[in-house]
Order: C-alpha cells, then sequence, then structure tokens
C-alpha cells in the first residue's frame, strides 16, 4: 500500500492506495487541495521510493522552495528516482533547471507522450502526482483531457504505477465533474469548504474507494506549516440564558460526557463529544451568565456553530437571548435556535418563538425536551447540515 | 443586520449611481493610457477611510511595490488589507508569504489565487469581523494573457459568487483594447455594471453602465481621476 502520508486518509482508505490505482483530489475553488497532492507525494519520496511529478501551474525551483515551509525538501530526492516533469516553465518561457522541459503544453498528446514516457523510464512501480489535472483540462479542454487520462491510467493499471492527480473544480461543463467524480478514478477524495457567507472552514472526505468500502466521514483540517495537512474536531458552542437547559441539552447529545470536573480549569465550562453522521464533534457550554465571546477566544478558530437555547416558558429572558443571538451573528457562524422545555404547559412553540425574536424563515427553531433527549439529534442535525451545507463552494451562488 | 451600501470613492461616478448594494461587481474598463489604475487606488483609499477592509489581488506590481503605493494614504492599516501578488514568484522573489501579502504562484495559478481570496476573506469577515470588505483586482488582462476566456470565466463565476455571499464590493480592472468585443461582452455578463472610461484628445471621460436603466452621461474625469 502507497500511503498519503495523511494518516486519518490513511485509515478511511484501508491502508493506503493499492498498485495500479489511481485517486483524485477533488478540491472545491478557494480550499487548499493541492497541499494533499504534495503531501503524498513528499511522504512518497521521503521512504526512498521513486516518483514523477507533473507540475502546471508554477515551475519547479520556486515551487519547491515554497514547500520547505512545510518542512519538506524536496531538493534532496532529485536525479533518476525522481523526476520532475515541467509544462510550466516553457509555457510561460522562463527556463528551470530542475524538470524535463515540455513543450506543446496546449496539446494534449504532448503530456501523454511525456508521461508514459517517464512512466517507462522509471523502470518500476512507482507514484506520479498531477499537479493539477484542472490546468491541463484549461489549456487541452476538457473532453480531450478526460479521453487521455483515461489512458494513463489504463498504462498505470498494467504497469503498476499509482497515479494521484490535483483537480480544482472549477465550474466545468456538468457531465466532465461527474464523470471525474465517479468515474475515471479508483478512489476519489473530495475536499470541500465550510461556509457560512464565507469559508471558514475545510474538509476532507472519501467518496469512493473501489478496493474498500467508503465510510462516509467528514474530517475538518488546517493546513500548517510546518507540517501539512492537520486534523481536527469542530467545536460547536452552546450558549443561552441561565437554566435554559444548555448542560441538560449537552449532556442528553454526549455520547462521551467530560464532567466539568475532569476539565480542571475554574472556568466551570460544560463539555460533551457527540460523532453523527460521520462527524465528531465537541460541544462547549458557555457557564451560567457568562457572555459568548470569551468563551469563543477559548477555542479560537475552531468553533464551527452555535445552538442559542431558550427556555420556551420565560419569556422574560427574551430581551437577553435575543441580545446573544446578535452577537452570535456578529461573529457570522451558523446556528439553530432551540425551543426547549416543550413538555410544559406555558411553553410557548417554535413559531411564536420565533415572532418574539423576529426571525426570518430561514432561522431553525427546533422544539426540543432536553430532559427526555427530545428534540436534540433533530437539532444538530439541522445544525450539521447548515454547517456542511456546501452550496457556495459549487460556484452556483 | 443590513448592511449599507458601498460608496465607490469616486465623487463623480458616487454622484449619479449612489451607493451599490453589498455583493454587487464591477468590471471597470479603460483603454490602457486611461486612469483605471488611478481609479482602482481611489477605491482602495476610500476603503481605508471607511474602515472596510481591502482584498487587492494584484497581476502587475509586486506586492511590495503596492504598498509602498497604499502605505501613505490616510486611514492605511495592515490589520485590513490583504494583498494576493499574483507576479513576485515570477519575477523569481521568493520572500515567505505574510498576512499582509499572499503570493501566488503565477497569474495562471487561479487554484493558488483563489485559495488566498478565500483565506483573506475568512481571515477579514470571521476572525476580525469586519464586514465590509472591497475585492480589487488590479487588472484582469494579465490574467487573460496566460489563460483562455473560459477558463477565466469559470474562475470569476466563482469568485464574483464569493463576493456577493460576502456582502462584498468586487472591483475588476480590465484593458478596453487587448481583447476583442466577444471577450468582453463575455465577461460582463458576470457583472452588475461597468464603469468605461474613454480617452479624447486629451480629455479623459468616464459613464456608468448598467447601474441606471440607460448608461449615465459621459462626464469628464478631472486630471488625476477626481477628487
Ligand atoms: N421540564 C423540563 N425541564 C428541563 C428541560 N431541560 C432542562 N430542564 C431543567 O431545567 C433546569 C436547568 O437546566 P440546566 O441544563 O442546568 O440549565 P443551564 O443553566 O442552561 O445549564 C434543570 O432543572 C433541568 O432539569 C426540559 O426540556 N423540560
Ligand atoms: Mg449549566
Amino acid at each position: 500500500m502507497l500511503e498519503t502520508g495523511i494518516p486519518k486518509l490513511d485509515k478511511l482508505l484501508g491502508g493506503g492506495i493499492p498498485r495500479g490505482r489511481t485517486l483524485i483530489y477533488y478540491a472545491y475553488p478557494g480550499v487548499e487541495g493541492k497541499v494533499f497532492g504534495m503531501q503524498t507525494l513528499y511522504n512518497h519520496l521521503k521512504k526512498h521510493h521513486s516518483a514523477i511529478f507533473l507540475t502546471t501551474s508554477c515551475s519547479p525551483t520556486p515551487l519547491f522552495k515554497e514547500l520547505k515551509e512545510f518542512g519538506w525538501n524536496f531538493f534532496a530526492y532529485l536525479g533518476e528516482k525522481f523526476r520532475v516533469i515541467d509544462s510550466y516553465s516553457p509555457f510561460i518561457g522562463t527556463k528551470d533547471e530542475l524538470g524535463i522541459p515540455m513543450d506543446e503544453t496546449e496539446v494534449i498528446e504532448s503530456y501523454t507522450l511525456h508521461l508514459l514516457r517517464e512512466m517507462e523510464n522509471i523502470g518500476e512501480p512507482t507514484l506520479v502526482v498531477v499537479d493539477s489535472l484542472s490546468t491541463i483540462m484549461d489549456l487541452c479542454g476538457e473532453y480531450e483531457t478526460l479521453e487521455a487520462v483515461r489512458e494513463w491510467n489504463r498504462y498505470a493499471k498494467i504497469h503498476e504505477h499509482v497515479i494521484v492527480y490535483n483537480f480544482t473544480a472549477w465550474p466545468y461543463s456538468e457531465d466532465v465533474l461527474q464523470e471525474l467524480k465517479e468515474n475515471t478514478f479508483e478512489a476519489t477524495i473530495m475536499i470541500g469548504g465550510i461556509a457560512e457567507r464565507v469559508i471558514f472552514g475545510q474538509y476532507f472526505g472519501l467518496l469512493k474507494a473501489e478496493w474498500t468500502p467508503a465510510e462516509r466521514k467528514s474530517v475538518l483540517f488546517k493546513v500548517v506549516r510546518p507540517g501539512g495537512i492537520r486534523v481536527y474536531v469542530p467545536k460547536i458552542v452552546v450558549t443561552g440564558p441561565h437554566n435554559a437547559g444548555k448542560s441538560t441539552f449537552i449532556r442528553a447529545l454526549s455520547t462521551e460526557a467530560v464532567s466539568v470536573d475532569r476539565l480542571g480549569t475554574t472556568v466551570a465550562l460544560d463539555r460533551g463529544h457527540v460523532e453523527y453522521k460521520g462527524l465528531s464533534v465537541d460541544l462547549f457550554g458557555t457557564p451560567g451568565q457568562e457572555r459568548f465571546d470569551p468563551l469563543l477566544k477559548i477555542i479560537g478558530g475552531e468553533a464551527m456553530g452555535v445552538f442559542l437555547v431558550v427556555d420556551s416558558t420565560k419569556s422574560r429572558d427574551f430581551v437577553r437571548a435575543k441580545q446573544m443571538l446578535e452577537s452570535i451573528k456578529a461573529y457570522g457562524l451558523p446556528f439553530v435556535v432551540i425551543a426547549n422545555k416543550q413538555d410544559l404547559p406555558d411553553a410557548l412553540s417554535p413559531e411564536e418563538i420565533r415572532e418574539r425574536f423576529s426571525l426570518p424563515r430561514n432561522v431553525d427553531v427546533i422544539p426540543t425536551i432536553a430532559s427526555d433527549g427530545v428534540g436534540v439529534f433533530e437539532a444538530l442535525e439541522r445544525l450539521v447540515d447548515r454547517i456542511m451545507e456546501d452550496g457556495i463552494n459549487e460556484g452556483g451562488v | 443586520m443590513a448592511l449599507e451600501g458601498y460608496s465607490l470613492g469616486i465623487q463623480r461616478l458616487d454622484d449619479v449611481v449612489g451607493p451599490v448594494p453589498p455583493g454587487t461587481n464591477i468590471l471597470i474598463i479603460g483603454p490602457p493610457m486611461s486612469s483605471k489604475d488611478v481609479l482602482l487606488m481611489q477605491m482602495a483609499a476610500y476603503a481605508f477611510m471607511n474602515k472596510e477592509a481591502v482584498i487587492f489581488i494584484s497581476t502587475n506590481i509586486p506586492g511590495n511595490k503596492l504598498v509602498d503605493m497604499l502605505h501613505d494614504i490616510d486611514g492605511f492599516d495592515e490589520e485590513k488589507i490583504g494583498i494576493v501578488d499574483c507576479i513576485a514568484r515570477t519575477l523569481g522573489i521568493m520572500s515567505p508569504e505574510t498576512d499582509l501579502i499572499q503570493m501566488a504562484s503565477s497569474p495562471v495559478d487561479l487554484t493558488g489565487i483563489g485559495v488566498r481570496i478565500s483565506k483573506y476573506f475568512e481571515d477579514f469577515y470571521m476572525r476580525k469581523g469586519i464586514k465590509k470588505i472591497r475585492l480589487i483586482m488590479n487588472s484582469l488582462s494579465t490574467i487573460l494573457m496566460y489563460s483562455n476566456i473560459k477558463t477565466v470565466y469559470r474562475f470569476l463565476h466563482v469568485f464574483t459568487g464569493r463576493t456577493r455571499s460576502a456582502d462584498a464590493l468586487g472591483l475588476f480592472g480590465i484593458e478596453s483594447d487587448m481583447h476583442d468585443e466577444q471577450t468582453l461582452s463575455t465577461l460582463k455578463q458576470l457583472f452588475d455594471g461597468v464603469i468605461e472610461l474613454k480617452i479624447e484628445g486629451d480629455k479623459e471621460y468616464v459613464r456608468a453602465v448598467g447601474f441606471t436603466p440607460k448608461p449615465t452621461e459621459w462626464v469628464l474625469l478631472e486630471e488625476g481621476g477626481g477628487d
């Protein structure tokens, strides 16, 4: 198995990529997809295996210099066993010593010729990394490229090479995107953005791998220098007035409750953890009357969404809850309002609460009875959907 | 929390088109010697004054030079500006990226440019809580030198969309004489309005198309590009 060098991903892939297979890193525009291919390449070289690298939008020298920030020294491996095909430098009319220059960058046969030749010359099953397929499609045409890629993949299969493609999913023809996602490679890794008004988080997930069942899982990641892809657990904040049912709500959701004591801080935070639909989430409750801002500071850039819990019977708390809502909105995080204590006779309905808060239709107000666990998973589902909504990423805004 | 509109910061234009709604994308077309770049700088300057954030995508001036030019403008604040430098690397400048200047590999590297734009959007909107952001690209013409119109269209389709979702203001400059009519009309489809510049004799004129039912009159642009 050829490891990608991203442990969590290797696990999803059942250990890595078997010989003769191909994989696409299918990234939405604006998310850091390129790092995936580069990390896979470096991880492979590091083990003193051979590799071929095709670069289409950057000359090798500046690219490798830049990648030193990740702690990756590609220069150390250049030679017979690490060949770089450089279609970029000739394209913009510069020279770069490191690569094998490739002319006629707008003719797809040119890529085929170089790739097949190097795969043959290297004389052993190897790893080929293409960065990127989208540039080739831009230059040579979508359909022409798709057809050529099938040929490269067939060749790789016969000679037991692994090919890994970086790809940015610009709004190409629907059928081409569909083919790339579903039918052209043995494995597809989706790399997307979590967006409300702007993209504020990135995730990857396995869409399919023909050698192992695809576990539907979205893994949040950051790109760190040095290091590359770093996986983290997203955090969801539970806030609301005193006695609204925040602690109860967190307990009802948590598969793994972390007691306040064990946290060992002076801040009495509620914490919980839940695995849900392939996403694992940490829950953080704001204590009593505390404000929302300090908590967000504590958990930094990893907050992904907010539950605002209100006691549906206590309309005198609504003024306070409304202020909290305003400050959540100011952060621009996705949120869901929890109309808790629906079991009590004088509870206002979610619709009444929506009116009191003058919330627009597209904001979810979910009825719950946290003390009986009623509605809590529906609420989580709504928030997770809101967080993972990727309409913005499809370019079809 | 409806955001108020954006003034362009060019008096003559603001007089006729008024503040434009959040999420507007504008194409600024002018011939080679026109004040297109000057107007873009003035629009950036206005943003500084107004405490808006600016994402500046530079395809023809290296980032550090651009900083020198912007530095003396009133209200300049490093915290509120992010530059995506698309040419330093092609000139062999290997200085590391900073919060102020991020570097794409080249004007061909649309993927890299896109990643850096997104980073700045996140940084301003989520981390710094600045909800008014203007995205300025000084020349689409450079991008079009390296990538075909289809490719550029796809790129812009995505990023004018992002500007819209973020309630930002997108301002994209382009040379009128470098591209054929078809290229320009293809691109125009992606924009809510167009600001056109023309030079006649030694005078320069400007008008706005698409903001009002009919194009505005051509008005004289004072030397230096306005006020
Ligand atoms: N009747 C009813 N009581 C609830 C419900 N949820 C929480 N409670 C009760 O409300 C009180 C405050 O709950 P708690 O979770 O400590 O609120 P917090 O201050 O927001 O953390 C406790 O007595 C809970 O048992 C609910 O859905 N229905
Ligand atoms: Mg509590």
